[in-house]
Formats: structure tokens, sequence, C-alpha cells
């Protein structure tokens, strides 16, 4: 399918996608990238402007309307109803004329996201503090035991302990109810935890199914050359065919290699230095997403647990890393 | 000014006395805009809510009909009725002239550009994250529309309350189409206009005392509605 708004640009170009009931999809990219749109246009409430979406196999076209009552989509920015607490995580139950036990699932979902009823159930919605709101307003969505649940950087405006209720309360609704879950974050501690599948959408475009690195900045040709260069006087560079602007060189953390120990320079690889910022656990691959500095860039490697522990790979380390020109992808 | 305090005095007497003729103006009043809101309201508020909600060709001009229709005076407005209900009208066989339901259908035009405007206005204005939140819970295009007016509630008050001011207050087309007929469609602000010229000073101040006390009361509630709704914006 293809989006844009109005007669503007192509905001996004995905050729074909295909998302099995009951994953939990992480979906990264940089800002501007396409993920809000994205996730709207997974919930039907943006129209997209060529293509098709099939749910559960059938033409969506026509059923917007209709598929919104198994769809649903917490926005970035909570918003809640000019009423009690009570009052909206009961609206979409009452619209969908769910007017019995009415008052359980809203405390049963108000216990999912960590908000005791007692104290929030008859609480006006001004009176809550940005965490809660956003608790809130995943409560909505819960009370309604939706068959997809969209979250659209769910964390990102809220407190510690808000982000981890709301981490827990939508993973609750994937392992209870099977619910597929999509989620658009740049927290990939998170993601990787949690995720089945991984895409990384850039400029609109779906550049890799995992968390791919995209170095972005100013790419020069030189030759058969993209040559990048980092703020430390670092270079890397890439086999390059094409003569239009490179927006962008994308390569998989997984094509990367990770030392402790000085390497000597290569014709053929690309060897640069960095510092260890962070160390991310992907419990499902017994491997571990190291984040290295270099220059004003930040670099993913994925590396077994073992050799890192073997290796001491920790914050603060100094590393080298080298990968070879071929496996970078460019981004136009 | 002595003549000015005498018909004071009487005019209260008038209102405390509330004898039948002032009685039957006053209820003449209140039926008569009442039968004008519930239309100007039924009309209004969906118009308003369709022109703020869609994107069309020509919405612009729209608004801009609708705003000069908010600046048309009272008895063009009169005349324009009076033409199309009189007897040689195209509507001239429903017989609604010098009826309550002919003065309502003037009152009608007075007050719905500003129900209109005002409810596009706050359509426009809403935040587009309730129409993005209302959908995704399920909401159809009816009850999106009920709730986004809901949502909106205080500053509808608003413009129904300045709308029942307008019509509430105006005598041009009043005077027109009802014809100020003495037990039957004889308003406050007709009767003033008519015992003023006839120089019945005391039943004009005590209607005008009514109609400035309705006034000042319309203007109190709108106050207060606007500081709530102010307080509720800062809070949001």
């Amino acid at each position: 399918m293809k989006h844009r708004y109005g007669t503007g640009d192509v905001t996004l170009n995905i050729p074909s996608l295909s998302i099995e009931e009951g994953d939990v999809m992480g979906v990264v990219g940089p800002n501007g990238s396409g993920k809000s749109t994205f996730l709207k246009i997974l919930a039907f409430l943006e129209p997209i402007s060529e293509g098709s979406i099939l749910y559960k196999g059938n033409k969506s076209s026509g059923i917007e309307t209709e598929l919104r009552e198994e769809i649903t989509y917490l926005l970035q920015e909570p918003y809640l109803l000019k009423r009690t607490i009570f009052e909206n995580i009961a609206y979409g139950l009452k619209l969908r004329g769910k007017n019995f036990n009415v008052k359980e699932r809203v405390c049963d979902s108000l216990l999912r996201v960590g908000l005791n009823p007692d104290n929030f159930i008859n609480r006006p919605w001004y009176r809550l503090s940005g965490g809660e709101a956003q608790r809130v307003a995943l409560a909505m969505r819960l009370a309604l035991r939706p068959k997809v649940l969209l979250l659209d950087e769910p964390t990102a405006n809220v407190d510690e302990q808000s982000a981890q209720l709301v981490k827990a309360a939508a993973l609750s609704a994937w392992k209870e109810w099977g619910t597929t879950v999509i989620i658009a974050t740049h927290d990939l501690t998170w993601l990787h935890e949690v995720s089945t599948v991984i895409v990384t959408l850039y400029k609109g475009r779906i550049v890799g199914k995992e968390a791919e690195n995209i170095i972005q900045g100013s790419w020069e040709i030189n030759g058969d050359f993209a040559v990048r260069n980092f703020s430390d006087g670092q270079i890397i560079r890439g086999f390059c065919c094409e003569t239009e602007n490179i927006l962008a060189g994308s390569i998989s953390p997984s094509k990367i290699k990770i030392t402790t120990v000085e390497q000597p320079r290569s014709d053929s690889l690309n060897i640069i230095k960095g510092t260890v910022v962070q160390t991310t656990l992907d419990s499902k691959k017994e491997s571990v997403y190291v984040f290295v500095k270099v220059g004003e860039s930040m670099i993913k490697v994925l590396m077994p647990l073992g050799q890192m522990q073997k290796d001491k790979i920790y914050p603060s380390t100094q590393v080298w890393i080298s990968f070879s020109p071929n496996n970078l992808n460019w981004l136009y | 000014m002595d003549f000015i305090l005498e018909g004071l005095a009487q005019g209260i007497k008038l209102i405390f006395s509330m004898d039948e003729e002032t009685a039957n103006i006053v209820t003449t009043t209140l039926r008569l805009t009442a039968l004008s809101m519930f239309g100007i309201l039924s009309l209004g508020l969906p118009l308003g809510f369709l022109i703020g909600y869609h994107d069309f060709p020509g919405k612009s001009f729209l608004r801009y009909l609708v705003d000069i229709l908010l600046s048309l005076p009272t008895v063009v407005i009169g005349l324009l009725v009076y033409a199309f209900i009189c007897r040689n009208g195209p509507f001239g066989r429903y017989e609604l002239l010098f009826t309550i339901r002919g003065m309502a259908i003037g009152q009608l035009i007075l007050g719905l550009p500003i129900v209109i405007a005002y409810t596009a206005t706050v359509v426009e204005e809403l935040d587009s994250r309730l129409k993005m939140t209302l959908k995704t819970v399920g909401a159809s295009g009816f009850q999106l529309a009920i709730t986004s007016l809901w949502e909106s509630r205080f500053q509808i008050l608003v413009a129904a309350l300045t709308s029942y001011g307008r019509i509430i207050g105006e005598v041009g087309s009043a005077m027109m189409l009802g014809g100020n007929i003495k037990w039957y469609t004889r308003t406050i602000t007709t009767a003033i206009s008519l015992e003023t010229g006839k120089g019945d000073f005391a039943l004009g101040i005590a209607l005008g005392v009514i109609l400035i006390a309705i006034s000042i009361v319309l203007n109190f509630t709108l106050s207060l509605i606007r500081r709530r709704t102010e307080k509720l914006q800062f809070l949001n």
C-alpha cells in the first residue's frame, strides 16, 4: 500500500507486509519515518491512497467502522473524554451495547494498568497525572478486549513507573487473550524482550525485518564508494553503484563484529573505534545488543551473550567494530 | 425626571401584581422563543457540526454566507419572511402570518446563523485526538457527532444562549410577522414599542425591567460558562 497526505509526497510505501495473528510486532525507526502513520493506517483511522489491506484474509475497504470494533489504537499523547474515569473506560463498552458487567470490566481494566478502582473510578479526567492519563487511556482500550492493539510510543511521555505498568498491561492482553500487539517505540530494550518480529521503517519504507542500524548524515560519493565521515574523524564506506543522493546507509546488527582488541587497518573492512553506552538482552536469541557510540552516531551490534561476558564488554568499554562494505544497504 | 421615576414606580408595581395582560405578554414571549430555539438548535447543531467537521468544495463560501446572515437587520428578515408567508406569498395557504409560528420562522432565521457559526468553529477547533479516540473505540459517525458536541457542551451552550439573547430582544421581525395582536402575538419587545408610543410608560417599563432581568441572567450564565470553559481548557 501507499499513503500520502492530500496531494503531497508519498509518506508510506510498503509493497507487502504480513502480520500474523498473535504476533507482537515492534516498529522502529527514526523520527519522521512514518511509524505513527503506519499504525493509524493499520487501525483504519487513516485511509490509504493506493493498494489494499487485508484483515483475516478479507478486504477491509468499506468496513472500516466494523473493523474498528476489533482493532484499537493508543495515541502517543492520551486524550480522555470530559467525564469521570469510569465513564471514559465504559464509553466503548456502551457503544457496543455491552451494558452488563460494565463495572466489573472497568475495575478489571483499571487493575491491569495498576490503578486502584476505589481511588480512580469517580475521579474526573483532569485530576490525573500524565502517566495516570496514559494508563486510563490504555484501560479504555483493554476494556474492549481488542483482537489487535496498536500502541504508538506508549511510554514516551510517562514516568518510569507508569511505563512499566503500561508495558505489563499491554503484554497481558497478548498473553491472556492472544491479542496481536503492534508497538511503535524507541524503547529497544522492551522491544527485544517482548517482540516476535521487528520491522524498521525509514522514510516510509520498511528497510529491515529487525532493528537495523540506520546511518544518516552526509554520504559523499568517491569513485565506487559512498563515504561517511563521523565527527571524530573516523570514516566508513560502502560499495555504491547508484548516483542518486543517498539518504542513509543501513546495516544489520548481526553483520557487525565487535572486539576489545584494536584491529589493524584493512582495505576490505570498515574498522572504527567507539565506546559502549548500553547493552540490551535479547533473551529469545541468548544474544545481546551492544550500543556503541561512534562520533555523533549510535551503532547497534548483536553478539552472543557468552562472548560479551568473555570479552568483558560493558558500558564505557572501548571497542572496535568492523563490517564489510558489501553489507551496507542504501536508502535513497 | 419625575415622569420617569413615576413610570418606574408604576412599572415595579405591575411586576409584583403581575396582571393578566403582563403575564400573557411574558408567557407569549417565552412560548415563542422556546419554539424558535427548538428549531434553531434542531437545525443549527447538526448543520454546524457538518460544516465544521467536513472539508468540502464551497465550505469557505458557505461559512461566508452564514456570516452574512449573522449581520442581516431584523426588519429585513421580517420583510423577507413576510413576503413568503403573506396571503399572496408562496406559503400563504399555511396562514402563518400574524401567528406565533410565523414569528418563530423569523426568529429562526435570526438565531440559526449564530448557532451554525459557533458550532462549526467549535467543531473545527476540537482536539484532533478526540476524533481518533472516538473512532478507535468504535464510534460510528452519528455517535462521533453526538459525543463531539457533548464534549464541547459549554461552548455549544454559549452559542445557544447568544442566539436566545438575539431573538428575545428583537422587535422588527416580531412586529411585522406577529402584528402585535393583544392576547395572541404580543411579546415583550412589541409591547414595549406599542406602549411607549401610546405614552403608557408604566407597562413599558415593567416589561423592560423583565427583559433586562432576563438579559442579566443570560449574561451572568454566559459569563459563568465562559469561565468554566476557560478553566477546563487550562486543565486539559
